[in-house]
């Protein structure tokens, strides 16, 4: 398989003067095309700022991400603006639908803002609708939908541009046990059908064991890592259990 | 420690404060220019009517106080509105509400008092250019103008009524809304907009009243002009404008955008679904806010265009309706300044350099009235009136005119103010007898104006004999135009009784004295338009700029979003300049173009009434008014535009 993402000895501090804190300390991983991988940790692990700078929304300190064979740590803003619509996909936990938008319009602004021909947004717009289960959905409004529709209305966002990496933040954290599972076999059908490379931070031992390989952060630095090679998962949420149990129990997972 | 936090809090929040305190120190800096130019003594000097104008100058700031406190209650809950979290957090807090109304309102007051110095200091400058202006007008020196106290205690008291007006609302707001409506708020949603078909409809045809109100006031005032109808359909028709110009604003609010969201290929290019978005969402919610600034906006461009026409016109009408330098058609009968005492009393203020008599006849009939529209009985007093041919052209020497010849018949010479009834009349007919002779009327003459009737036929010398004279007439020279004109008219002035009254009448027409009182008055009317104006301007400026800025906690929001899938900064600009231009300028385009009607109407005016000549300075003027309008209305949004993208705009990666 390829290497869709490669990040190299990658940290991060926040602050200035005496008060610094080092968020993420020396990291690398890479995630090859096709993975569903899943990052875990306790609550101020690093977990987010990773996300954060892979998906270019925040910078390294220092370090390297290389993104479909691009190295983003020293692009300019508007070359990196046009990364994230031409190569990534989000997924955040609050949703980020517009809300003033239908959920026709929130999932086509990505093609819109590649000013890509009217047809194809509307042959994509259908085809992923029909897809995620949500071509009903299309003309209301995201108040009008539950939280899982809504989910699946940010996931069809995310996958309307084919990009080559999803990024998904705590993208079942407002969503209830049985939404929780409609969208976690989302996810699985995305990477397993559609060929979709996830990369989904969470906190959920439930939601990492849906995931192929998952990593652990503890203090910004990677700690553990499972992959699911033909375990189950069942043995995966047990694997994932006795990591964060290692983890110091300090972990959120449950 | 309320005061403490109230205080902290208002330094936190300078940037949401920013437009609210400029509009408020500009408009408390107007008023208080404007409340000392009421009070101001040498210019009430100039005038009689300005003396009684005063009260009507007085009710106007109130007027305009009331104005300025709904407007800046509107802006105070804004304010609130955005605020509404942190007051719940103090609220959740264990704060009782009487703490946290505290906290708003000692905020407010500090704001206010700081405006209010700002203002106050801002308008001592305003003052001077308020009254630079006034004088100019006035054609008199500009000297430093002293400041009133009582002009200071007006502005006080108007700003502490306006804050204590514009924080009611809030305060009875935050008396009674609920902890979980302050935390959690309004939730935001698109509400749909029912028959936008029906809205846009509306607009249209709210539109084509506007079109038809301002030509069919057009036509009224020419009927006004030519055939003195009734000034009822013309105020009807501008109560119709009025009510247009709101309806067409709602309905294009509720339905432009939701028509452009219906063309798939505008919406599906760039970021033009999410601004058509924003502004349908905004636009719908504010449709009546927009009717309501679109009015106010419309009357600024009036107000300050109808000043300028009617300054424009009173400098015209002075040289048409006084030609020389003092006149007089002083009655046979009943008058207490003979001519014989007037050449004594004007020795007395200018010396005279040359002087004109004339006689007017009167021949008792009403014959040559038959022939115009005054030939009603309802007109019964008026009688024909005639000058010799010898005595005309003396007048026609004295104002530098060709000496008429009557060709053996007689002439019409008509008051210039009565032009087009006068020569839209029929005299071809008309045969004067005197004497056994007969004159056929030989056309029209216009003159300068030198009888208060309508018009006076001009007969040959002879044909006035035996005829009773009606009036003495007097033109008078003046060596020098500078002199004491209103101790000229007191002099000349003599009382009259009538029934319980006493009449104060003067039978001399001072041109120096006119121009003194016209411009007087033409000053007070440009200064209180312009004020008016002003403020109008202000106030709609604000309430754009605040409820753009209110709103820019959601738009960080959602630009943030836009940011994450791959919209540029460049595209987030653009796509927060596009929505904040159209919000800005929805309400503003039409009454920008009320000023071709107005500037027609004014047009109409000038060419009806013989001054033509003026018509390039009215438009002119007309010009100018839309361009400095234009330019305040640019420059709030500029300062919106740059405020809100400062705030909104997610920021670059660190």
């Amino acid at each position: 398989m390829n290497e869709i993402l490669n990040v190299q000895n990658v940290t991060k501090y926040y602050g200035n003067g005496s008060v610094v804190t080092k968020a993420l300390d020396g990291i690398s991983f890479s995630v090859k095309k096709g993975e569903f991988t899943a990052v875990m940790g306790a609550s101020g692990s690093g977990k987010s700022t990773l996300l954060n700078v892979i998906a270019t929304i925040d910078r390294a300190s220092s370090g390297n991400v290389i993104l479909d064979g691009i190295n983003v740590s020293n692009m300019r803003e508007d070359e990196l603006s046009a990364f994230r619509r031409d190569k990534l996909g989000f997924i955040f936990q609050d949703y980020n639908l517009l809300d003033t938008l239908t959920v026709e319009e929130n999932i086509t602004l990505p093609l819109n803002l590649r000013r890509a021909p009217l047809e194809k947004t509307k042959k994509d717009l259908l085809k992923v609708a029909s897809e995620l289960g949500i071509a009903a959905q299309l003309k209301k409004f995201p108040y009008e939908l539950s939280g899982g529709q809504r989910q699946r209305a940010a996931c069809a966002r995310a996958l309307i541009t084919s990009p080559a990496l999803i990024l998904a933040d705590e993208p079942t954290g407002a969503l209830d046990s049985n939404s929780t599972k409609s969208l976690m076999k989302t996810f699985s059908m995305m990477n397993e059908a559609l060929g979709s490379t996830i990369l989904t931070v969470t906190h959920d031992a439930n939601v990492g064991s849906y995931a192929s390989r998952i990593l652990f952060l503890k203090d910004g630095k990677l700690f553990s890592e499972i992959i699911r090679g033909n375990k189950t998962q069942r043995e995966m949420y047990a694997e994932i259990l006795s990591v964060t149990t290692a983890l110091g129990g300090d972990a959120d997972a449950c | 420690m309320l005061a403490k936090l109230a205080a902290r809090n208002v330094k936190r929040q300078i940037k949401n404060y920013v437009i609210y305190f400029i509009t408020v120190s500009l408009t408390v800096a107007l008023m208080f220019a404007m409340n000392n130019a009421i009070f101001d003594k040498t210019m009430l000097a100039k005038s009689v009517d300005i003396k009684e104008l005063k009260t009507g100058l007085t009710v106007l700031t109130v007027l305009i106080s009331v104005i300025v406190a709904f407007v800046l209650g509107y802006a105070t809950s804004f304010m609130l509105k955005l605020r509404k979290h942190e007051f719940g957090t103090y609220l959740t807090l264990g704060m009782t509400r009487s703490n946290i109304l505290c906290i708003f309102l000692t905020e407010s007051l500090i704001l206010c008092a700081l405006s209010l110095i700002t203002g106050l200091l801002l308008g001592l400058a305003f003052y001077q250019g308020i009254m630079a202006i006034v004088t100019n007008i006035m054609e008199t020196e500009f000297v430093f103008a002293p400041y009133s106290a009582k002009g200071l205690l007006l502005t006080v008291a108007s700003v502490v009524a306006v804050f204590v007006l514009s924080n009611l609302t809030s305060a009875v707001y935050l008396r009674r809304v609920s902890i979980f409506s302050l935390i959690r708020g309004a939730r935001k949603t698109e509400k749909k907009v029912r028959c936008p078909a029906a809205w846009f409809a509306l607009s249209a045809v709210s539109l084509a009243a506007v079109i038809y109100c301002c030509i069919a006031f057009n036509v009224e005032l020419k009927k006004i002009i030519r055939t003195d109808a009734s000034p009822l359909v013309p105020v009807l028709i501008l109560f119709g404008f009025a009510a247009a110009m709101l309806l067409f604003h709602i309905g294009v609010s509720k339905s432009l955008f939701h028509v452009l969201l219906r063309s798939e290929k505008f919406k599906n290019s760039g970021a033009n679904t999410f601004v058509l978005r924003q502004l349908s969402g905004k636009m719908s919610g504010n449709a009546v806010m927009a009717g309501m600034l679109a009015l106010l906006i419309s009357l600024a461009i009036i107000g300050a265009n109808f000043s300028f026409a009617m300054k424009a016109f009173n400098n015209e009408s002075l040289m048409r309706d006084y030609p020389f330098d003092i006149s007089a058609e002083i009655s046979t009968d009943n008058t207490s300044v003979t001519p014989d005492d007037a050449d004594e009393i004007i020795s007395g203020y200018a010396e005279i350099e040359s002087k004109t008599a004339y006689s007017v006849y009167d021949s008792g009939e009403r014959y040559l009235h038959g022939f115009t529209k005054w030939a009603s009985d309802g007109y019964w007093d008026l009688t024909d009136s005639y000058i010799t041919e010898s005595d005309f052209n003396k007048i026609c020497a004295k104002s530098g005119k060709d000496a008429t010849d009557l060709k053996g018949g007689f002439m019409i010479a008509f008051n210039p103010a009565y032009e087009n009834e006068i020569k839209s009349c029929d005299f071809s007919s008309a045969a004067l007898n005197f004497g056994g002779a007969e004159l056929r009327f030989n056309g029209f003459c216009q003159a300068p104006l030198i009888s208060y009737n309508f018009f006076v036929a001009i007969v040959p010398d002879d044909a006035v004999i035996g005829m009773e004279k009606k009036t003495d007439g007097l033109i008078y020279d003046l060596k020098n135009d500078s002199f004491d004109a209103q101790g000229l008219y007191d002099a000349l002035s003599y009382e009259r009784a009538s029934g319980n009254w006493t009449l104060r009448l003067c039978d001399f027409k001072i041109r120096e004295y006119e121009r003194v009182q016209l411009n007087a008055n033409s000053a007070v009317f440009v200064i209180s338009a312009l004020y008016a104006s002003f403020v109008f301007v202000f106030l709609a400026m604000a309430i754009l700029a605040l409820k753009t800025l209110s709103d820019a906690a959601d738009n960080r929001r959602r630009y943030e979003i836009l940011n994450k899938i791959g919209a540029s900064e460049k595209t987030q600009c653009r796509a927060l300049f596009a929505q904040i231009f159209a919000f800005f300028f929805l309400p503003f385009c039409l009454p920008l173009l009320t000023s071709i009607p107005a500037g027609a109407a004014f047009t109409t005016i000038m060419t009806l009434t013989g001054f033509a000549a003026a018509n390039l300075k009215t438009a002119a003027t007309t010009l100018t008014i839309a361009l400095i309008i234009t330019a305040v209305y640019a420059l709030y949004f500029t300062a919106t535009y740059l405020l809100a993208k400062r705030y909104v705009i997610a920021r670059k990666t660190t």
